[in-house]
């Protein structure tokens, strides 16, 4: 690809340009299964940078990504087609943070956690938070619409954009949205880009809501022998009304893979249930939490713990937080593939989900764990097989395929807030021929060119293992 | 396509360490949660930088994707082995154990790097011996083939780059490269750059091993962020004694040296520290200035309450003393 690699050093100074190999191939993959070689990495640290590398990609046609941290799941800052990687994480300021108006104003850089840091001590948080705060860029989570644990209660990204500023394509710099937590003032652009995964425009600057933090959280945790009673008690909890801060569930498969890793010595049950009420008076949250005691145990939940204290509901937690990674120990000889990992069903479904997933696992000789916010209807799961044999990429593309269709079947989605990207397109594009006309359409008035993440979800490949090359050595 | 095969299983014999580390490499699922206390990432935040870059990088040299290059090289050199990284990864793979084969392999393969590894200018050194002592990985030794001329020569593969021997040189012979704020004028630009903001008083040195990683101060509802700055050190035993009384010399009221305790600290650094800090302080008396304007305190990790607690109580203190009398400050200078 031709690039004026002179240019680019201009605008944004020999020190945060590169074309070296050695950053190269560590931007040429995020958390998915793919890779493919960006040709130049560029790293602005303001919108006037933006603008003039966004002008020149513009006129010369060339492919420009967006990336934050590059914890994505399905390959969306993957550079299918090379390109620009426009690394976005010096762009790193809080702007502004306003209590009276329970608003902050940031620049896509910002680390979800440095948020939280920042807001904790006016008594203050930004409730999405995925798994993956720790290293998720506020850009990233617009982009993919990012949820986490909270958002049973809290809500979503998009849930919390009320502004923002983007580069366009083309290099002009719009105002979206607006600076206040209402707005009825025409279209809701501003929530066009949430979830558009780089695909539309660049996010130089982003006015979100805050909350106050609760004065109480209590945490549980409930033992289940059969992962469709634990299913069953999600279902309940919700339908009954009550109002957890969090409802998660983890498998047998997600207790043994954390217990191996962590060495938490958890009972290696069917399936365990956390839930979680805040507020403001105890009672209420005694309230709620009794409440949901009450369901678990209708449907067998047994051994309940519960604390107040944050070392003990750290403690409680942290096999669920850490659950991602420790699924590669699951067993040796396998490994833990970022594939089908974040289906939303409706909240009925959530026990026939559960047990459809390891039917469908076991069908496929595969291992799959099902865990997950399930009080929001997401499902998460990772495939676990050995990357070196070709059959097991066949039998990841059989599960994927049945599994999707199973969801589409029960009214759900394909991805709840982790976002399409590459991996999980052919099967969202088949779902949802209808609106694709309507995206491609919107792509086309603000990116004509298609220079911004080109080749992701409604353009993505059809094939998703040949989409790019598999981040495994795979074997015959 | 024959040729790419050829290249890859010529590049693969290499790597006779490494390799046995695919399996493992597989086992990184790339979250990235490895980087977030990255001391590294945090000074060049490139993403090749972090831990989940570097085991990329050796993933794609071990089976043949990539070729070893300088740059590449010199990325797999650049690590303090604090093992933030592997502490934050609960897929458990041993990523600073994977480091150290890459670069034995990569030495063995002819490549010469500068990496986090200490210098020794040959010119300044007397060969004294004082650094091997302190060397808790035996990566210094003396070359002394030439009697008349002997050598202080540093194993590039087991150095972790702690930095104690530098901070312990009388003859300011050993260096390290900058831009990770951890050589000596690097430091003290830091912090001068503290003391130039108003209000602040107090200059914490924390211990990037086990301090760094549980630091979250928001907790204590008492502490005044205004009137301290934390500096990341990579182990308290680095701590020169010039750095301590320097910030004072700037205007530092006080001084607290925040480290592992005794029994925890990965290369016994913290011994060498209370050795030093107890001269200091009778520096301090000789000079009319309250020794108990340094502090030597030990945390474990994670104990984030009771380093907020630390501050605090210190700030206190320092308020009750005040700023340091100019008689003393000015005889500071002429010891300095």
């Amino acid at each position: 690809m031709n690039i004026d690699k002179e240019k680019l050093k201009k605008i944004v100074g020999e020190n945060n340009f590169s074309d070296n190999i050695a950053d190269l191939y560590v931007y040429a993959s995020d958390a998915s299964v793919h890779y493919a070689l960006p040709t130049v990495i560029v790293r602005p640290k303001n919108t006037e940078e933006i603008q003039k590398i966004m002008r020149y990609a513009n006129k010369e046609k060339i492919p420009v990504i967006p990336r934050g941290a590059g914890s994505g799941t399905s390959g969306h800052t993957v550079p299918i087609d090379g390109g620009i990687i426009l690394d976005m994480k010096r762009m790193n300021r809080i702007l502004d943070i306003r209590p009276e108006d329970m608003l902050v104003k940031v620049e896509p850089g910002v680390v979800d956690d440095d948020l939280n840091r920042a807001l904790k001590p006016l008594g203050l948080f930004y409730p999405p938070a995925p798994a993956s705060s720790r290293i998720a860029t506020i850009g990233g989570e617009i982009a993919a619409n990012a949820s986490g644990v909270r958002s049973v209660k809290y809500g979503a990204t998009r849930d919390y954009v009320y502004g923002m500023k983007v580069v366009l394509a083309n290099g002009d710099l719009v105002n979206l949205g607006s600076n206040t937590r209402v707005h009825s003032s025409g279209y809701q652009l501003e929530r066009i880009i949430v979830g558009s995964e780089g695909t539309l425009a660049v996010v130089v600057e982003a006015t979100m809501g805050i909350r106050p933090l609760p004065k109480y959280r209590c945490l549980a945790v409930a033992n289940f022998d059969k992962l469709k009673d634990a299913g069953n008690a999600i279902s309940d909890v919700i339908s009954s009304g009550s109002n957890p801060s969090m409802l998660e569930i983890m498998d047998k498969v997600g207790i043994i893979a954390v217990n191996k890793a962590m060495d938490l010595g958890l009972s290696e049950v069917g399936a365990i249930i956390l839930f979680e009420a805040d507020g403001n008076v105890k009672g209420a949250v005694d309230f709620e939490i009794e409440k949901m005691e009450k369901i678990c145990k209708k449907h067998n939940g047994y051994e309940i713990k519960k604390s107040y204290d944050l070392e003990e509901r750290t403690k409680l937690f942290s096999g669920r937080k850490k659950l991602f990674a420790a699924l590669s120990r699951y067993k040796e000889g396998i490994i833990c593939t970022d594939l089908a990992d974040d289906m939303g069903v409706p909240n009925s479904k959530i026990a026939e989900a559960a047990e459809k997933i390891h039917e469908i696992a076991e069908k496929n000789n595969v291992i799959m764990a099902v865990y997950g916010h399930c009080g929001s209807g997401v499902i998460h799961t990772k495939i676990m097989l050995d990357s070196h044999k070709k059959s097991q990429w066949k039998d990841a593309e059989r599960v994927v395929e049945e599994l999707y269709d199973y969801i589409h079947s029960v009214g759900g989605v394909i991805s709840a807030e982790h976002g399409i990207g590459l991996s999980k397109a052919p099967a969202w594009k088949k779902a949802r021929s209808d609106m694709l006309p309507m995206m491609k359409k919107v792509k086309q008035a603000l990116d004509p060119n298609n220079i911004l993440n080109p080749h992701k979800l409604m353009d993505a490949p059809d094939d998703w293992v040949r989409a790019t090359k598999l981040r495994y050595q795979v074997g015959s | 396509m024959m040729f790419s095969k050829l290249f890859k299983s010529l590049n693969k014999k290499n790597f006779k360490r490494s390799k046995k580390w695919e399996e493992e490499l597989n086992k990184c699922i790339r979250c990235g949660y490895c980087y977030e206390l990255c001391p590294l990432f945090k000074s060049y935040n490139w993403e090749s930088d972090t831990p989940r870059g570097k085991l990329l990088l050796i993933y794609g040299m071990i089976t043949g994707e990539i070729e070893p290059t300088q740059d590449i090289v010199e990325k797999i050199f650049q690590c303090f082995y604090c093992k933030n990284c592997s502490d934050n990864c609960s897929a458990g793979v041993p990523i600073t154990e994977i480091l150290s084969d890459a670069r034995a392999d990569l030495m063995e393969q002819g490549f010469d790097v500068e990496g986090t590894i200490v210098k020794i200018d040959e010119d300044l050194c007397s060969a004294c011996g004082i650094c091997l002592s302190l060397c808790k990985y035996e990566a210094l030794t003396i070359d002394e083939k030439d009697k008349d001329n002997p050598k202080i020569v540093v194993d590039k593969i087991e150095c972790r780059g702690c930095g104690l021997c530098l901070s312990a040189c009388p003859s300011g012979a050993i260096t390290q490269k900058e831009g990770c704020v951890v050589t000596l004028p690097e430091l003290h630009e830091k912090v001068k750059e503290i003391l130039s903001e108003d209000e602040k008083k107090l200059i914490v040195f924390a211990c990037n091993w086990s301090l760094f990683p549980g630091m979250d101060l928001s907790e204590s509802p008492t502490l005044i962020k205004t009137h301290y700055g934390i500096i990341v050190s990579m182990c308290s035993g680095r701590v020169a004694p010039e750095l301590v009384l320097n910030a004072i010399l700037e205007g530092a009221w006080g001084v607290m040296v925040a480290g592992c305790p005794p029994e925890e600290c990965d290369h016994d650094g913290n011994y060498k520290t209370r050795r030093r800090l107890v001269l200091l302080k009778n520096v301090l008396k000789e000079l009319n200035i309250e020794p108990e304007r340094i502090r030597l305190e030990w945390f474990s990790t994670g104990e984030s309450a009771k380093f907020s607690r630390a501050i605090d109580d210190f700030l206190k203190d320092l308020e009750k003393m005040g700023p340091i009398n100019k008689m003393g400050e000015k005889k500071l200078e002429a010891t300095i």
